[in-house]
């Protein structure tokens, strides 16, 4: 029998959790600080790793002063909040959450769709095999026909997001309706419900906590699919904004957008859980 | 007229040279509490999804009150072993949505009648909670909440609210602890003779078959590629002592091949239980 201590059964304390969890954040930024540090000692106008004060600097001007088609409506004694509700970070922030939120809108049908191919046998038949086909087309491949077909607008990118995650939702929700317990449908049946009973009442209320989970997961194959729109044809959004940026060495701007879109996805993949936590009591996530 | 009437019915799963039940025939009268017995594997599950309606035989038909029984409805009652509640409704939501669904689909839910009516239904689950022996506290707990045998209790009075003509439980003490398996069997025996179901219970355990039913049906396979026949069929009488229990239960061990389980879950039913569904079998009806 071999003794000694069971890695597997470590009980970290609050002090190495926390020191644990924080120390490759802290050591990025230290190596960045250094980075940016060095480069500015060899030439003081280096762009691609701007210091941090550069960095919060240009945030500040993203932040809280108007974009440039703004510059009329604001007055100079705007407060905080009114500043930034006219810059260019909150514009491009709504275009881009505009966009992401039809997209999530447009995921609902799929969900339905899902249900429906897993719970009755036709529906399954009719739609599965092409599901399968159309997963496994390269959602970014079809950009050029997206926007011959749909043109340059909205529609092409919100369409882009809708082929790339719609059918990976659809066959998890297919999937999932298919993996609760066929002796709970039975039982719906002989308790008076009818087919659309079980899929509502019975099915959907089960699968609903898994399958929001399933959108959670997804939701940077969203953004990926989004960015990938705004950055080719789009004349707002965060995407359009580091593209833009790019062309100017605009790293400075670049690396906070970048980081505010973490932020954001962090901050909606937070809420989701908690409502899901809320709407679903009895889930409990294995 | 029989309750439930196989006319030489006949299972096979996969290809047809591997049958799981062949040429059935039996009948089972209304108010009987059958016990279904045999080895694993030899189709008692079978036999019962085919009354519910959920598998269809190859050969022969199934007759629920002298009609063809095709699909799972309400004329049965079911108790799986697993999976006996929605897990996202709680045991109030679990008991009311038999009535429920019965009376009202997705768009008469939002009537005002429907909310009048949920006072009444909630009114009534909560009389089979406190008959099931929970307390009123358990009506807003969610099943993984409850322990195994709570959990069962539930099952069957989200089954009998509806008041199915025929119940149906499949294993569905299998998995309790002894002493709860013990109360479970009082508890059936009394709804049984407070509701007059027809029952159809199955078990690997010939004394509970023996103590709990009115008859004892026992399926076993002549040889391995024969689907299983009833291999004994016996009444119980009504007054059935202790060592007459054994006697019957070795009778039906020996015809089913051995059935019996481990000594832990026959405990079970030991003496003390056997007393127990002694009384339980003599109790006055009591109308739920």
């Amino acid at each position: 029998m071999r003794g000694g201590f069971q890695l597997v059964h470590a009980k970290p304390s609050r002090s190495a959790t926390a020191l644990l969890s924080w120390f490759l954040f802290v050591l990025g930024i230290g190596l960045y600080v250094n980075a940016a540090q060095k480069r500015h000692q060899e030439n003081a106008e280096d762009r691609v790793v701007p210091t941090i004060p550069h960095m919060l600097h240009s945030t500040y001007d993203a932040a809280f002063k108007p974009a440039e088609d703004d510059e009329s409506t604001i007055g100079d004694n705007a407060n905080l909040p009114q500043r930034f509700l006219a810059s260019m970070l909150w514009k491009d922030t709504k275009a881009s959450a505009r966009r992401f939120l039809y997209s999530l809108l447009l995921l609902i049908p799929a969900v339905f769709l899902g249900l429906h191919m897993g719970l009755f046998p036709y529906v399954g038949l009719f739609f599965s095999r092409f599901v399968l086909f159309f997963d496994k087309i390269i959602a970014l491949s079809l950009l050029p026909i997206l926007f011959i077909a749909f043109g340059i607008d909205e529609l092409s990118k919100i369409m882009l997001i809708v082929i790339g995650v719609t059918p990976t939702i659809i066959l998890d929700t297919f999937n999932l309706t298919r993996s609760v317990p066929q002796e709970q449908v039975v039982k719906a049946f002989t308790l008076g419900a009818g087919d659309f009973d079980v899929a509502y009442r019975v099915i959907l209320r089960q699968i609903a906590p898994r399958v929001l989970n399933s959108i959670r997961l997804n939701l940077k194959a969203v953004m990926l699919f989004l960015f990938a729109g705004e950055m080719i044809a789009s004349t707002d959004g965060l995407a359009y904004r580091i593209a833009l940026l790019r062309r100017h060495m605009g790293m400075d701007v670049i690396i906070p957008y970048v980081l505010w879109v973490a932020l954001l996805l962090f901050l909606v993949d937070v809420a989701m859980r908690l409502i899901n936590r809320k709407l679903h009591p009895w889930f409990r996530e294995a | 007229m029989a309750m439930i009437q196989f006319e030489n019915v006949s299972v096979n799963y996969g290809a047809p040279s591997h049958p799981v039940l062949s040429n059935i025939d039996l009948k089972i009268e209304e108010g009987e509490f059958v016990c279904l017995l045999g080895q694993t594997g030899c189709g008692k599950s079978t036999l019962l999804r085919l009354v519910l309606g959920s598998e269809r035989p190859v050969a022969g038909r199934v007759l629920i009150a002298g009609i063809e029984h095709n699909q799972p409805d309400p004329t049965c009652g079911y108790v799986p072993q697993k999976y006996s509640l929605f897990p996202d409704k709680t045991v109030m939501g679990n008991i009311t949505f038999g009535p429920e669904v019965s009376e009202f689909n997705l768009f008469t839910r939002l009537t005002p009648r429907y909310f009048r009516q949920r006072r009444e239904f909630r009114q009534q689950a909560m009389q089979y909670i406190r008959r099931i022996g929970l307390q009123d506290a358990d009506a807003r707990k969610y099943p993984d909440q409850l322990s195994g045998g709570m959990q069962q209790r539930v099952a069957i009075a989200q089954a009998l609210v509806n008041r199915p003509r025929i119940l149906l439980l499949d294993e569905a003490f299998s998995a309790l602890d002894p002493g709860t398996r013990r109360d479970m069997q009082v508890l059936i025996r009394q709804l049984w003779r407070g509701t007059g179901v027809t029952l159809l219970f199955v078990t690997h355990n010939t004394h509970e078959a023996v103590q709990m039913g009115t008859r004892v049906i026992v399926l076993a396979r002549e040889t391995p590629n024969h689907g299983s026949r009833v291999a004994m069929d016996l009444a119980i009488p009504s007054s059935c002592p202790a060592d007459e229990v054994s006697r019957l239960a070795a009778r039906l061990d020996s015809a089913a091949g051995s059935t019996r389980e481990p000594e832990e879950f026959t405990s079970g039913i030991g003496d003390s239980g056997a007393h127990d569904l002694a009384a339980a079998r003599n109790l006055l009806p009591n109308e739920i």
